[in-house]
């Protein structure tokens, strides 16, 4: 479970990072808006967590950010101003839970696991893009002009890349994102070749574009 | 069969391809029998082959067998050889039966592959027939009959061709997905058969 952390106090980072990774969660800590914003650009996370009063861009503004830029990443706001104002805010922004400091670290772990809970919940139905979608739990691909089924990696590895359209990729970044390295890049790249050849099967607007020992997954009218 | 095969034969190689098109006939007059209706047919085709000079001796030397053609045809079960290809996994065992019942044909034994598949994947059914030679002394031969589903075959002859290309990277991988498509298409034959059973059921 890959999490986000956006702190500007560094003291209190640092321990929420230490007990978030021993309760297993992979954390990627951040200081201020921006570097909030990079990282959310660079990597894909399963929740992020947001302090509202940072440098640079306050959580309120890169909360806002990423909705605009279509990341609907389950994000959970931390405010020290426990005002109502500020919670309503922050929901209507389009976050999904807050905690007011000074919080319990138990509090924050089990409504982290919660909120990814519900969010893998969701993310097990569909999956759209262009004119594919993918159902995750029966992994049928389907356009408007076809349906395939794929196989487990498969659609592992086309989650991945529809969350990361545009993003170019080695075989051994992939084996990594998507498998955690448990795999091999030879293997990765047999599988981006059988999506490529899959999502042309269906007509899909989209294609895995293959040059150079690079990976990318394209929107492309077919 | 080839000039370089007849050559190797030699004084065996009219009787062979004789055996090859008795096979070939009754297979096809023991599927007639069931239907000639393109659309129920048991078999999608029958195909026959006596095995090239080469792949011969190259097995007759795996074995540390002497390479001669007399000394093949006595050790050897599949010098002739027929491969029936079906629509349905249900419709090899029809054939099989068929085989087994036919008066002047001796199985000797029935390997089945599809409920045993090998580790790699390979899944098909070999009867072994020993069928009257009488030429040179050799008073009988075994031959195989191979039966599979269209799925069986198109993976079968993938596999072959990684078997006979000496350098291929990633044999391993390569490996490792052959014997999942193997088994997907195991997997989805069945489904077929019980789709087909329920329709015929109506």
């Amino acid at each position: 479970m890959k999490v986000l952390y956006a702190e500007d106090e560094r003291q209190l980072s640092v321990a929420v990072v230490e007990i978030l990774k021993m309760e297993g969660f992979d954390v990627t800590p951040v200081y201020d808006g921006e570097e909030a914003l990079e990282a959310l650009d660079k990597d894909y996370f399963d929740a992020v967590v947001l302090d509202i009063m940072m440098p640079k861009k306050d959580g309120i503004e890169v909360l806002e950010a990423m909705r605009q830029n279509g990341n609907h990443t389950c994000v959970l706001m931390l405010t020290a101003k426990a005002t109502l104002d500020d919670r309503i805010t922050g929901l209507s922004t389009g976050a999904d839970d807050y905690l007011s400091k000074p919080f319990a670290m138990k509090e924050l772990v089990a409504r982290l696991q919660s909120l990814i809970r519900r969010n893998n919940d969701y993310r097990h139905s569909v999956i759209k893009y262009a004119n594919i979608e993918l159902n995750s739990n029966t992994c049928e691909l389907r356009s408007d002009k076809g349906s395939l089924r794929l196989n487990n990696p498969e659609a592992e590895l086309l989650t991945y890349l529809v969350r990361n359209v545009g993003r170019i990729f080695s075989a051994e970044e992939i084996n990594e994102a998507v498998w955690n390295g448990k795999e091999s890049p030879e293997k990765a790249e047999l599988y981006l070749y059988y999506l490529k050849n899959k999502l042309r099967q269906i007509h899909a607007d989209v294609a895995v574009v293959i040059e150079d020992d690079t990976f990318e997954l394209k929107e492309e009218l077919s | 069969m080839k000039q370089e095969d007849l050559r190797f034969y030699g004084e065996f190689a009219p009787k062979l391809e004789e055996i090859e098109q008795l096979l070939m006939r009754e297979i096809q007059a023991m599927l007639d029998s069931i239907s000639t209706d393109p659309e129920t047919a048991l078999a999608e085709h029958i195909k026959c082959r006596v095995k090239s000079a080469d792949s011969l001796c190259e097995k007759l030397r795996r074995f540390e067998l002497e390479e001669t053609a007399a000394c093949a045809i006595k050790n050897l079960s599949d010098i002739v050889g027929v491969r029936v290809i079906t629509h349905f996994v249900g419709d090899i065992y029809t054939v099989l039966e068929l085989i087994e019942k036919n008066d002047h044909w001796k199985v000797v034994t029935v390997k089945d592959y599809i409920a045993n598949a090998k580790p790699n994947g390979y899944r098909s059914l070999h009867v072994l027939l020993n069928l009257p030679f009488g030429v040179g002394g050799i008073d009988a031969i075994n031959v195989e009959i191979q039966l599979r589903t269209i799925a069986m075959d198109c993976w079968a002859s993938l596999e072959h061709q990684l078997k006979y290309k000496k350098h291929i990277k990633n044999t391993a991988l390569i490996v490792d997905e052959l014997k999942r498509c193997a088994d997907e298409m195991a997997s989805t034959d069945l489904s077929m058969q019980t789709i087909r059973d329920l329709i015929q059921k109506g």
